[in-house]
């Protein structure tokens, strides 16, 4: 196998893990890690394009760079949604999270 | 020189798949956090192997550094009263929804393995490595606008949190 198909089943590999977590995890901060891993695996999806295949390779670069920032917005609103839920419902449980008017 | 290479990938495709399962199987969330860690240090190896130094250390320094001390202090900010950090609640059902999770994770990720292993490309050799000084020309020449919507988004995202997390005084 080429090391290009095997960096990109490597990124699969991550979005299995992601996938698998976000849908068995049941508190939202579990779900969060699992969203962190999918990000990370197309992260690496990205730059092994760029770096082995004619694509431009500093726009396969750039663009990790930005899933990186989005990633870390991402998981600051997160974090504050979770703090509001667990405030709310005691429990950060995604579960107990079914009331549409509180 | 070759050989050193697909051995390092190996140890580095190890670490992600140890970290991948304590990431989404253990019930200790503390746990599952240093197990993103370990496969967020695996992915910066990966980077390391490909000549993307500038990548892997920002991979250590924004995920590593920020993002998993953000879910440690949900972890720690969130815990039930009476109950201990970070344990998940206990399942009624655990097969049938291990079963189902593993089915909703590995069918999309075997479809595309599928059509990476047929459709793929020749790899090219690596190709040198890119100068950190033509990122910086990128980013504030043709890229400069997705530079400055992803500060902006930054900066929503920090004042979302500070609105969602405040606090109004009582009576005031």
């Amino acid at each position: 196998m080429s090391p290009l198909v095997l960096f990109h089943l490597a990124a699969l590999l991550l979005l299995a893990f992601g996938l698998y977590g976000l849908t068995s995890r049941r508190s939202l901060v579990g779900m969060l890690i699992s969203v962190e891993l999918m990000l990370n695996g197309a992260g690496l999806a990205l730059v092994a394009s760029a770096r082995l295949t004619p694509a431009s390779d500093e726009l396969g670069q750039l663009g990790t760079l930005l899933v990186m920032g989005l990633a870390a917005a991402e998981a600051t609103l997160v974090l504050a949604m979770v703090l509001v839920a667990a405030k709310r419902w005691g429990s950060s449980a995604s579960d107990r999270l079914s009331m549409l008017k509180g | 020189m070759e050989q050193l290479a697909y051995a390092a990938y190996g140890f580095y495709l190890v670490l992600i798949l140890a970290g991948g399962w304590a990431a989404v199987r253990c019930r200790d969330l503390v746990r599952a956090l240093l197990g993103l860690i370990m496969t967020l240090f695996g992915v910066a190896g990966m980077y390391f192997l490909m000549a993307a130094p500038f990548m892997a250390l920002m991979q250590i320094l924004i995920y590593v550094g920020a993002v998993s001390v953000l879910i440690f202090f949900a972890v720690m900010l969130t815990r039930a009263p009476g109950g201990d950090a970070g344990q998940e609640d206990e399942e009624r059902r655990p097969a049938r929804r291990a079963v189902l999770a593993l089915l909703s994770g590995v069918l999309p990720a075997a479809i595309l393995a599928a059509v990476v292993l047929t459709q793929s490309p020749q790899a090219l050799a690596l190709k040198p490595e890119l100068p950190l000084a033509r990122l910086g020309q990128m980013l504030t020449g043709p890229y400069v606008l997705a530079f400055e919507l992803i500060s902006v988004v930054l900066l929503a995202a920090m004042a979302g949190a500070v609105v969602l997390g405040f606090e109004r005084r009582k009576g005031a």
